[in-house]
């Protein structure tokens, strides 16, 4: 009851459509497993004109550029499980994937695995209480599901993506009080998004930070603290940007070894130039290499998909290094001049490929 | 970071009784998690990874670097007993407790 | 921290820590703990737990087994609450023929004082309700139990501190000589002068013998376990092959595999265990696998603990067993006693290293 296909791809997110189409498009047997019933990871909920996009992509809306991912793949012979998740590996390698019915052995000869970001959570006194949540909880409830989480928000943290979420809340109607960031300077990169900001007259604080909520069953109220003083807000959302970090469990089973980048999300796994982790037949793809902007994220699921199409010889050898020398250079037009952080990180990654911070996870 | 605040949402553990850890040498958030239980429930320790890195950092002064990723379990993530049974009555390396009672000559040795 | 012991303890895990804890309420001073990580990342942080004496065979090695067992109440009256409990075990069987054994067990155990019942399958079903009706009987002993082993080691480590003992943590024993007399235990971080030296290195116990030129024969035995999420209290004994926790989680698993000091899990014995879980107890099919875990079992060329003296190296120790959670309260006792008076309460002779020269 194995089942066999060329190339498995964990998570159908738009770094894993993205080399999908890599390897379909050049007749590879390919096979998507994502626990979602849909396609399009967590693209489909984002409202925002994503405007930095790599060629041939025209600057388009987060869940467009979703849709044209899965249509571009409408051509190509790939095999969907949808609704199925991986849950570990078998002691022959082969992993573990389930339709919620039974589990089943898959043995593909390459894997890319695109599993995605998680977000951070930021702690404060209360901040478990029903009526905090993350940024994108917040967008997944206006934008997918259509519900309104509260009246009266505030949000913590100044990230373009914060900002956009700040955004989409305010245009299903809920109030703003505040957008607070910890450090002197706003976050976001876009500039047109903190003019959005302004011109909805929401106010922003900086060098401010959440000190406590209060509520009985839920938040309702909530301190801001300035250096010099303390403000009482009355809320029923909060919502916490505290960043996002690379989801490992995937890796974690398949024995790869981690490193560290701060400027990536923290632990990610080891990688050479070619999306490659240290265990030979295992890609990556999207945020689980690195948190990054949309753009640079479509690359980082081309560039393994280039390499396996050349291990598996269904490319030379010249066409992959050309292939792969304009993906290198279309990311760092795209990484470097508007992460530049992001990018020095990455390619530090690379570099400390052979020097892993853990390895061997599993002997003790 | 306020002694009361909750580190670990599951199994409700502040940051106080994470300290407390750190106090009797705990370095890593595996020591926390066997000490306090934080990391252990549902979420399986999703949510408070990085809280319980940042109190560590907070308190010995590692880089976040310095401080080992806990260990990642499977099932990446929960799952049913009957999804996961194949339901056959025969074990190769799970043992059923009578079998290892050993027999001599007909006697328990 | 000083560099002068009168006894250094190698090895922070459930075994090493109860002689340490032992030893502390005898004399105050001079004991020191190391450990190469902390204590529970070895194999007692990895494991079932049960406190189990029923069907260990032969009977003398269930006796002994019996002694510990009966140290736990005790124990837990002097260190502080390990969520003992003394729940019973049951060893449901499934095949009619496994009655003549279970009766010969019953048989055997009963000249050495060990009371074991073989139940009916009526008999078993009215005791634990969720065990599948397809169950031919039990053997039922009273003496078993279980324990919380975090619980137990960091209660362990608190008594001990509180008398004195001191801990070293992340700090590999990487060298031992002896030199008139006395060991140099060297160390990542320092050496150490000890008169007294014990070996509790568990599953590396042939590492740490190596350092000595001695041949501890223990080899590793993987064990891998499911845990269930918190359910409603429903079983009522410690069940071969499950229990339930204080908190309600079940944790399932009887695996054994030789993969050296690998302690990954495998879907395979994952699902093996799923099986046996809903073959034993079939309400559980409906229950969510939260983690599954393995350790590496100490598991000793011929089954038996090794403890004592070591033949030859005056004033060295050693101790490695599998079961170190039931025999712990015993281990931290008899090498007490053996260290401080030369003699032991309950005879060790048989299984002391010396056996397999
Ligand atoms: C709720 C939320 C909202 C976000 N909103 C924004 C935003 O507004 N702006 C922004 O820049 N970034 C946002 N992000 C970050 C997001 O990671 C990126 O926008 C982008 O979607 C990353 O693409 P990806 O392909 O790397 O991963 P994802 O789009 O996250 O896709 C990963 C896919 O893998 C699947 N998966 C994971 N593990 C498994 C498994 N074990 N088995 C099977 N399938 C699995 C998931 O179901 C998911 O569909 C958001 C993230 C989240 C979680
Ligand atoms: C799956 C499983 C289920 C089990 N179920 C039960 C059960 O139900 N009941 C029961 O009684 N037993 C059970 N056991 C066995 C029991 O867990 C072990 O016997 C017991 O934990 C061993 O304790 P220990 O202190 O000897 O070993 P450990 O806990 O492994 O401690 C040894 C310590 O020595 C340290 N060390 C090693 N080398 C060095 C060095 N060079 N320098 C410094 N430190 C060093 C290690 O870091 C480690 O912390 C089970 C085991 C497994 C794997
Ligand atoms: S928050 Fe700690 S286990 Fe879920």
């Amino acid at each position: 009851m194995v089942m066999e296909t060329d190339v498995l791809i964990i998570g159908a997110g738009p770094a894993g459509l993205a080399a999908a189409y890599e390897t379909a498009s050049r007749g590879l047997d390919v096979t998507i497993v994502d626990e979602s019933i849909s396609k399009g990871g967590q693209l489909c909920q984002q409202t925002q004109i994503l405007r930095t996009l790599p060629s041939p992509f025209l600057a388009m809306r987060g869940y467009e550029l979703a849709n044209t991912l899965i249509n571009q793949l409408d051509e190509f012979s790939v095999r969907y499980l949808l609704g199925h998740r991986m849950i570990g590996t078998y002691k022959d390698g082969s992993i573990g994937i389930t339709d919620e019915t039974n589990v089943f052995p898959v043995n593909p000869k390459k894997i890319i695995v695109a599993t995605g970001a998680a977000e951070k959570a930021v702690p404060f006194p209360k901040w478990t209480l029903p009526g905090v949540i993350t940024v994108g909880a917040a967008q997944t409830l206006v934008n997918r599901d259509f519900v309104t989480p509260g009246k009266n928000a505030v949000i913590i943290g100044s990230s373009d993506f914060a900002m956009d979420v700040a955004i989409q809340l305010s245009d299903v109607g809920v109030n703003i009080i505040g957008i607070v960031e910890s450090l002197p300077k706003i976050l976001a990169r876009d500039a047109e998004k903190t003019e959005h900001i302004m011109q909805r007259s929401i106010p922003l604080y900086l060098r401010s930070s959440i000190k406590e909520a209060r509520g009985n069953g839920e938040v309702e109220e909530i301190d801001i603290q300035f250096p010099d003083r303390i403000m009482t807000e009355k809320v029923d959302l909060v919502c916490v940007d505290g960043g996002r970090t690379p989801i490992l469990d995937a890796f974690y089973q398949l024995g790869c070894s981690f490193g560290f980048q701060e400027e990536l999300g923290g632990w990610l796994p080891q990688y050479n130039e070619f999306l490659q982790t240290d265990c030979k037949d295992v890609f990556l793809a999207g945020n689980a290499a690195g948190i990054s902007s949309q753009g640079a994220l479509l690359i980082t699921g081309r560039i393994p998909g280039v390499r396996v199409c050349e291990e598996l010889n269904i490319i030379s050898k010249q066409e992959a290094e050309h292939e792969r020398a304009s993906h290198w250079k279309e990311l760092e037009n795209l990484e470097a001049k508007l992460f530049p952080e992001k990018w020095e990180a990455r390619l530090n990654h690379i570099k400390n490929y052979a020097n892993p911070l853990l390895k061997d996870q599993f002997i003790s | 970071m306020d002694k009361t605040t909750i580190i670990c949402r599951c199994e409700e553990i502040n940051c106080e009784e994470i300290e407390e850890a750190i106090g009797h040498d705990a370095r890593t958030f595996d020591d926390i998690k066997r000490l306090t239980r934080c990391g252990m429930g549902p979420c399986q320790a999703k949510i408070c990874i990085s809280l319980v890195a940042d109190v560590i950092h907070e308190q010995t002064g590692s880089h976040l670097h310095e401080i080992p990723l806990p260990r990642m379990r499977m099932p990446i993530s929960p799952i049913k007993l009957e999804t996961l049974a194949t339901n056959s009555t025969t074990f190769s390396s799970v043992k059923s407790v009578m079998d290892e009672v050993e027999l001599e000559e007909g006697k328990v040795r | 921290m000083e560099s002068s012991y009168e006894t250094v303890v190698i090895g922070g895990g459930v075994v090493g820590n109860s002689i340490a804890y032992h030893l502390s309420e005898r004399y105050q001073e001079g004991i020191l703990v190391l450990d190469k990580k902390y204590p529970m990342t070895g194999t007692s942080g990895s494991t079932q737990a049960w406190v189990w004496v029923h069907n260990k065979t032969p009977s003398w090695y269930a006796e002994f087994s019996m002694y510990s067992a009966e140290l736990y109440p005790y124990l837990s009256k002097k260190i502080g609450d390990v969520e003992y409990k003394r729940t019973g075990g049951l060893s449901p069987f499934f095949a009619e023929k496994d009655r003549e054994k279970a009766k010969q067990l019953a048989d055997s155990y009963r000249k050495i004082g060990i009371k074991i019942k073989v139940l009916s399958r009526e008999e078993v079903l009215e005791k634990e309700p969720s065990i599948n009706p397809n169950v031919a009987g039990a053997t039922y002993s009273s003496i078993d139990g279980n324990v919380n082993p975090f619980r137990l080691i960091d209660m362990y480590m608190r008594a001990a501190k509180k008398n004195g003992v001191q801990y070293s943590t992340y700090n590999k024993v990487t060298s031992i000589e002896k030199q008139n007399g006395t060991f140099m235990v060297t160390s990542d971080k320092k050496t150490y002068v000890c008169k007294n030296l014990i070996l509790a290195g568990g599953t590396w116990s042939r590492e740490l013998g190596n350092l000595l030129g001695i041949d501890i024969p223990v080899n590793q035995l993987r064990g891998q376990i499911i845990v269930t999420e918190p359910l409603k209290p429903f079983l009522n004994y410690t069940i071969s092959g499950l229990r339930q926790a204080i908190n309600g989680e079940v944790l399932i698993g009887y695996s054994m595999e030789k993969a050296g000091f690998d302690r990954s899990t495998t879907l395979d014995v994952i699902q093996e265990t799923a099986n046996m879980a809903v073959h034993y107890v079939p309400s559980l099919r409906k229950a969510k696998i939260v983690r599954a875990f393995s350790g590496i079992r100490a598991m000793p060329e011929d089954g038996f603990p090794i403890l004592g003296k070591v033949p030859g190296h005056e004033n060295l120790y050693v101790a490695a067993t599998h079961s170190g959670v039931t025999l712990s309260p015993l281990i931290g006792t008899l090498l007490t006693e053996l260290i401080l008076d030369g003699e032991t309460s309950v005879p060790i002779d048989r299984y002391s290293l010396s056996r397999f020269a």
